[in-house]
């Protein structure tokens, strides 16, 4: 049972302050840091389909743009928080820093359920949030991204709107495009490679080799699919899939020890990566409770879904067997948790770390729009190897050299970076 | 062996890694690579002692992609059908060129290519070479490139071009039909990839080693007094390219490293000395051409070597007062690459050197070999480097053959040949394609290299052997020279004739990638000098048989029953009967 109501922010806020006290940051920094620098509440009136207008509550969090241009997704979620935005915009800002990449963190989103919504509904979501906000975001400031719920029609819709508003052309004005208006070849796939170069690089560091392990995954949307599919091509065997069954209202997870064809899967997955549960059975995958992902005997698992994923309560089920905890999701573990899988030694790649490829490459994307030149996908791809390689590598030495945990390594990295920048410019 | 087992993988410190032979992937090296991968080990534990501060004897740095790595790039991309279809090589190259790599070894190539700025050579090595039964010498693409601009995504580009393009290779119309020639499946075949450091240095706009050669164990072309069993050796300045395209370089027998070829005067040697020389361009792009193999390569005039200063180790000059060749450079006049400083005055001991190569090779593989090598001198230091770029084994017969008496001419003798290169018999061709004496127009070569391929592509399809005879150097990249022809355009020849003209009078060429297919083949070649008495080619009796397919150049005839075709390879004599 958890004891309190999970707080997103208040847990970014934590992991931050007890970096800072290990750093012995200034007072200064830690105020600046520890809250986002700007953020914007609106409201977006939508003439649904039935006639009637409904008004939307839409956010956009600037957490630090010291580094340069904010960078963060937009969510469209039913439970969406101005504190989840909060603190996933402050990650957004140790992310970028992590990976090394110009940019600042930031972090948008609308209280709605696209589930819900009609096509046009939800494209007038998409261009009434532009429209609240178009003063305050841009490709010289902040840029926004798909994240949760939202996708790359969403993103065209939302950069339509942007230029209408500016009369003129703006392909760097957002990210996550469809390849061909603007998108990045290797962007989708970037965030699941992502999460699969760094368990790469574990793997080698502990010297197991990749084709012995076996994994298990919370998550069956774009992210969980592709590092699946990596992971296969690397040799690896995913032996369970969890995921939200929208009917049901609840999660399953779907087994099969002998690994799950992800091929066969996909072909029963919803657009919001939901397994057909009575298809799945009928290929033969064991139909079991949402939280069984974790229980299994595996040696990698991957939350790749929501955050508050690994608590207090679920990391006591986690396999004796297992060795890699890869954050493919944002704030899976909570900080109590954290302690606890210290304790157990089992090696955790942070999300800041783990699913930075989605920003890298989103990064790439900004970069080609801004020059209207774009990279073949063996470009991106590559270069996104080298860049999350290099990354982890700066984080696991760290980490090696302070003796510390991978988490603490890329927070430390991480803010230390920003701090530096904004003392450099003279903010503190 | 898919491959030995000590070799490394990758770590992405291509140069500053301790190791200088890492693999990315895990699937098998080819034969090409697994030749380096012995060599390597040679070196280290019989001929390290060798090395010294002025000598260095090595396999250029290299990684090698494993197979695996271009299954997953067919299966991925969805190739597989190209292997069968009818595109010609540039479409096949085409497609290769818009596939993904794997995804799982694009960040290697990027990083391997940060770290380095010098030319490299992306070269195939495929698993049918790993059988050792059948070298493909030629077959499949080899390029090189500068690697020199100052973008790393610019390199990474050409590098991943150039990796395709070897790839694409293995579709390619002569890869396809030189499997077919050989008991293997074509589906069989699958390319791995040797990235290596070029041995040379930079001379401006041209990069290139100051000796480039091809050792033989065993050499089916004899001259003077040596013996088949002593070997050749063909050296050449700047890369290799002269030598195993089939261009003029110097050949000499390491039994005897001081004797000349056989060039009766001066006049013919001047007129035989290698006179152009290939390099890695490093100087202004070429115009963009991923597909041609030879994109960054540049040939220049022997003169414009002067200036780099690589000739003295390689040259010997005419003096015309005396009518004599004087070892160097000192003097003006003529140059004639005869390697003397390097042969005669041995200022390095080049000759040593090869000969225990060879010796220590052939002894470990049990096989005849032929290697490639590079030797380069810091102009700096004046170290000495050779680096050993290829191994791989050579294949002939061992059947003793008893010729009839040559002298006896007889009216069922269609060709006979005191030099002819291959050793063994065959007897069951009847038909003979050839190029028409009374019409033959050197200025038409390359019609006449198109009809034989149109009627090669005929007779294979129909699985009909033949003998080929025309005149000039078969296989010349000079068209002036004799018929340009590709190995694959004559594939379905049993054996082949040589003749000369007076107005066609050309010397045979050695070491070509060209011959060696033919004799790898074990295809017996005939050369047959106008001006010689006891050569010749029977043309009344060719001209009276009744063509089956005939054009402006060419006859094909089909015989009443199959020639006779004997070859010595001891004597290096053989004869063609029809009885």
């Amino acid at each position: 049972m958890q004891t309190k109501t999970y707080n997103a922010f208040e847990m970014a806020q934590e992991q931050f302050d007890r970096i800072a006290e290990m750093m012995q940051l200034n007072e200064g920094t830690i105020q600046l840091l520890r809250n986002p620098m700007r953020e914007y509440h609106f409201s977006i009136p939508v003439r649904m389909d039935d006639g009637h207008y409904k008004v939307f509550r839409g956010f956009r969090v600037q957490h630090n743009d010291a580094r340069g241009p904010g960078k963060g997704g937009i969510r469209f979620h039913p439970l969406e928080t101005i504190d989840t935005v909060r603190a996933l915009a402050m990650w957004m800002t140790w992310k970028t820093a992590v990976v090394d990449i110009p940019l600042g963190g930031s972090k948008g989103g609308v209280i709605c359920d696209p589930h819900n919504l009609s096509e046009r509904e939800l494209e007038s979501i998409s261009r009434g949030w532009v429209r609240q906000i178009s003063q305050n975001v841009g490709p010289l400031s902040d840029i926004p991204a798909p994240d949760v719920m939202t996708n790359p029609q969403i993103m065209l819709w939302m950069l339509d709107e942007f230029e209408t508003l500016n009369r003129g052309k703006y392909p760097g004005f957002i990210t996550g495009k469809p390849v061909g208006m603007g998108g990045s070849l290797g962007r989708t796939e970037a965030t699941g490679y992502g999460v699969i170069f760094t368990i790469r690089e574990a793997l080698r560091e502990m010297s197991i080799n990749i084709k012995d392990t076996t994994a298990s995954v919370q998550g069956f949307g774009n992210v969980a699919q592709f590092a699946i599919q990596l992971y296969n091509q690397l040799g690896g065997n995913v032996t369970a899939v969890a995921c939200w069954n929208q009917k049901d209202q609840k999660a399953y997870t779907y087994r099969k020890t002998d690994g799950i064809d992800l091929k066969e899967l996909s072909g029963i997955t919803d657009r919001f990566g939901g397994i057909d549960k009575d298809k799945a059975h009928e290929l033969g995958y064991e139909v079991l409770d949402g939280n069984q992902w974790i229980k299994e005997n595996v040696d990698i698992l991957i939350p790749a879904a929501l955050e508050n994923q690994i608590t207090e309560d679920t990391v006591k089920l986690i396999s004796k067997k297992v060795k890699i905890i890869a954050e493919g999701a944002n704030g899976p573990t909570t900080p109590a948790a954290d302690e606890i899988i210290k304790a157990q030694n089992i090696y955790l790649i942070p999300d800041l770390l783990a699913n930075s490829g989605g920003v890298t490459c989103s990064y790439f994307e900004q970069v080609q729009s801004n020059l209207n030149y774009y990279w073949d996908k063996d470009e991106v791809l590559a270069k996104l190897d080298t860049k999350m390689t290099a990354a982890y590598r700066s984080i696991s030495n760290l980490a090696h050299r302070k003796d510390i945990k991978m988490r603490d390594a890329a927070f430390i990295t991480a803010v230390t970076r920003v701090a530096q920048a904004c003392q450099e410019r003279g903010w503190i | 062996m898919s491959r030995p087992g000590n070799i490394p993988t990758f770590n992405r410190e291509f140069f500053e890694s301790s190791e200088n032979f890492t693999t990315i992937g895990e699937g098998n090296i080819g034969g090409k690579a697994q030749g380096l991968a012995f060599i390597k080990n040679l070196i280290e534990v019989e001929l390290g002692h060798d090395q010294s501060d002025d000598f260095i004897l090595d396999i250029p740095r290299l990684t090698v992609i494993a197979t695996d790595v271009f299954d997953m790039f067919i299966e991925r991309n969805n190739l597989v059908d190209l292997r069968t279809s009818k595109l010609q090589d540039y479409q096949i190259a085409h497609e290769f060129l818009q596939g993904q790599f794997p995804v799982e070894f694009v960040g290697d190539l990027m990083a391997l290519i940060s770290s380095i700025h010098t030319p490299l050579a992306i070269r195939s090595s495929s698993l049918l070479e790993d059988s050792l039964q059948h070298p493909f010498a030629g077959v499949y693409n080899t390029k090189m490139i500068p690697n020199n601009q100052p973008d790393t995504t610019t390199r990474f580009h050409k590098l991943v071009e150039a990796i395709k393009l070897v790839w694409a290779s293995t579709y390619f119309a002569e890869a396809q039909a030189y499997i077919r020639n050989t008991t293997a499946d074509p589906a069989e075949e699958k390319m791995a990839v040797i990235i290596q450091e070029v041995v040379g240095f930079r001379h401006g706009d041209r990069f290139y080693p100051n000796i480039s050669g091809v050792a033989r164990s065993y050499n089916y072309y004899r001259f003077g007094d040596n013996k088949p069993e002593e070997g050749i050796v063909n050296l050449a300045l700047g890369l290799g390219k002269t030598i195993v395209d089939g261009g003029v370089c110097w050949s000499y027998c390491p039994a005897a490293p001081q004797t000349s070829t056989p060039f009766g005067t001066i006049k013919d040697l001047l007129q035989n000395t290698q006179l152009k020389f290939w390099s890695v361009n490093m100087g202004k792009p070429p115009e963009y051409d991923p597909i041609k193999e030879a994109e960054y390569l540049r040939e220049d005039d022997l003169s414009d070597s002067e200036g780099d200063q690589t000739l003295a180790l390689v040259a010997s000059t005419y003096d015309a007062a005396s009518d004599r060749i004087q070892p160097g450079i000192q003097m003006k006049g003529p140059r004639i690459l005869n390697f003397a400083p390097v042969l005669t005055y041995e200022s390095i001991p080049l000759n040593n050197w090869v000969k225990k190569l060879i010796h220590k090779s052939r002894e470990h593989i049990g096989v005849d070999v032929e290697m490639e090598f590079a030797i380069t001198v810091d102009p700096i230091s004046r170290r000495v480097r050779l680096g050993f770029l290829q191994i791989r084994p050579m294949l002939y017969t061992d059947e003793k053959i008893n010729l009839p008496q040559l002298d006896d001419v007889s009216a069922k003798h269609l060709v006979v040949s005191n030099n002819v290169l291959g050793n063994g018999r065959i007897k069951n061709v009847r038909h003979i394609m050839y190029v028409k004496k009374d019409s033959f127009d050197k200025s038409k070569t390359l019609h006449i290299a198109k009809d034989i391929a149109d009627l090669n592509e005929i007779l294979r399809n129909r699985i009909i052997p033949y003998i080929l005879i025309g005149f000039g150097r078969w296989g010349s990249n000079d068209r002036w020279l004799g018929i340009p022809v590709v190995w694959s355009q004559i594939s379905g020849a049993q054996a082949i004739v040589e003749c000369t003209l007076p107005e066609m009078n050309i010397e045979l060429s050695q070491g070509s990638h060209f011959f060696h297919n033919l004799t790898s083949f074990q295809v017996p070649y005939f050369s047959v000098r106008h001006h010689k008495n006891d050569d010749f080619v029977n043309w009344e009796l060719l001209d009276q048989q009744t063509s089956i397919l005939e054009t402006d150049n060419m006859r094909l005839i089909q015989l009443d029953h199959p020639v006779s075709v004997l070859v010595d390879g001891r004597s290096g004599k053989g004869i063609i009967i029809y009885e």
